[in-house]
């Protein structure tokens, strides 16, 4: 059990899924709901709003599980999660009661950050949330987000934009069926396959304005902040699962697989590639752990241990991957395959919520003024 | 909260000394009490949650929904003032 969920019954209903979902680029949409009714796709939301309560560490734990079944899966459940996040800290009483409603109950919301002008930059951010100022109190939403994960699945899209003509930012929920909102996934992307990726243009949609959290406004800096380390966390511990998943297969196959006369983990070279996996596994694991016992308290540090884990999480993952095809060779070099759906997945781990290059200058920067 | 009892100019001018005590301490910047706090960078994007978890820890409040808006953190003056109310909301 994590966080009050039965994993024995995520596993029943993942199946055999995740290689087939793969190959076809979609999960169904059913399941989707069915596990957001759980609770499942954003664990962290408290009981009196109809979610699991549970801790960062207990829903890390739960994002690791389903990150070694299915990163697509476990992609949808992070922008689930950071839409949740977001409402929880931005939206105003009422607003927490509404959506964190609809998010434990089977609709499903997906947050849009970049643009095709805003992506490691999101300063450059062009999407304007503004009032209709016609008398109506309607709020008109208009631009155009890029690589919008789960978008295609979104009964609501979290759009995050500049608050009317100045610089401050807002978050506004916008109805995917909104008159508008127009909604195409990226064909054919290297990894997480069937998260989907989108491109989701806003064309003056028209929302009320208890739609936009808290009532707009906000620093921008902040929203993305809260938005994104709870994304980093996730994705982090998705990670964890990557490795988790490989370290098994690798362990599995280089002790019954025989080479010279013995099983494969005989040999010194591909022992090795076990050791590294298994250090990897739990580098990233303690470092996850950490990072999620300072979100439970507060600690001051919390963004910033976001940010290491995510970046430790998303490097050791990808050669972590790497290192599993590499052991497996022939036996996980087809799609769908858990070591190759790892390996293209991995590499996706390492460009989202900063990439490692952006994760690397806030480090570098945190250790500078703080050390 | 020990500044509760105290007058109200009083109250406000601690809160933004410990405030500005912080901001010196976290960024190295001493802003004054009516320097906008975003434009002027001194409150990273990082900065910006510590800020906020700081502020609820150390004066016991609760900062969400519209609480959030740029308008309270513009300045050491409008988030002493924030804290103010806030605090005294929260003891009612």
């Amino acid at each position: 059990m994590t966080a009050g969920v039965d994993l024995a019954a995520i596993d029943t209903l993942v199946g055999d899924g995740p290689a087939e979902w793969d190959a076809t680029g979609r999960i169904p949409v059913e399941l989707l709901r069915k596990l957001g009714a759980m609770g499942v796709l954003c664990a962290e939301v408290p009981a009196k709003f109809g979610g699991l309560g549970a801790t960062s560490l207990a829903n890390g734990e739960l994002a690791a599980h389903i990150g070694g079944l299915c990163s697509s899966l476990r992609s949808v459940m992070t922008v689930q999660g950071i839409a949740a996040a977001t409402v929880r800290r931005f939206g105003d009483r009422e607003q927490r009661r509404h959506y964190l409603g609809l998010l434990t109950s089977g609709k499903l919301a997906c947050s849009a950050f970049s643009e095709p002008g805003a992506g490691s930059d999101l300063s450059g951010m062009a999407t304007r949330i503004r009032p209709a100022g016609d008398g109506t109190g309607d709020v008109i939403v208009s631009g155009e987000k890029m690589w919008i994960t789960g978008a295609a699945y979104a009964d609501f899209v979290m759009v995050l934009g500049r608050y009317g003509d100045g610089d401050d930012g807002a978050a506004a929920m916008v109805p995917a069926d909104a008159p508008g909102v127009s909604i195409e996934p990226v064909p054919s992307p290297l990894g997480c396959r069937a998260a989907t990726h989108c491109r989701v243009v806003l064309d003056d949609v028209r929302i009320p304005a208890d739609a936009v959290l808290g009532g707009g406004r906000q620093p921008l800096s902040l929203l993305f902040t809260i938005a994104l380390s709870y994304g980093r966390m996730s994705v982090a511990w998705g990670c964890v699962g990557i490795l988790r998943a490989c370290l098994t297969a690798a362990a599995v196959d280089a002790r019954t697989r025989e080479q010279g006369g013995g099983p494969i983990a005989e040999h010194q070279l591909v022992a090795r590639h076990i050791a590294e996996l298994y250090t990897s596994e739990r580098i990233a694991t303690q470092v996850c752990v950490h990072a999620a016992e300072q979100w439970d308290r507060s600690a001051p540090d919390a963004a910033v241990t976001a940010v290491l884990a995510k970046q430790v999480g998303a490097t050791h993952a990808a050669r972590g991957a790497a290192t599993a095809v590499q052991v497996l060779a022939s036996r996980g070099f087809s799609d769908g395959h858990v070591v190759a759906r790892a390996y293209r997945d991995a590499k996706a781990m390492e460009l989202i919520e900063g990439s490692t290059e952006i994760s690397q200058l806030v480090l570098a920067r945190h250790a500078i003024d703080t050390i | 909260m020990t500044t509760a009892n105290a007058g109200a100019e009083t109250a406000a001018e601690t809160v933004e000394k410990d405030l500005t005590v912080f901001l010196v301490q976290r960024t190295g910047a001493e802003p004054d009490v009516d320097q906008d706090l975003f434009a002027t960078g001194v409150i990273s994007s990082m900065f910006a949650m510590e800020l906020v978890v700081h502020l609820e820890d150390t004066y016991d409040i609760e900062i969400v929904g519209p609480e959030l808006s740029r308008d309270n953190f513009r300045s050491v003056r409008a988030v002493a003032a924030m804290v103010l109310r806030l605090s005294s909301a929260e003891a009612t």
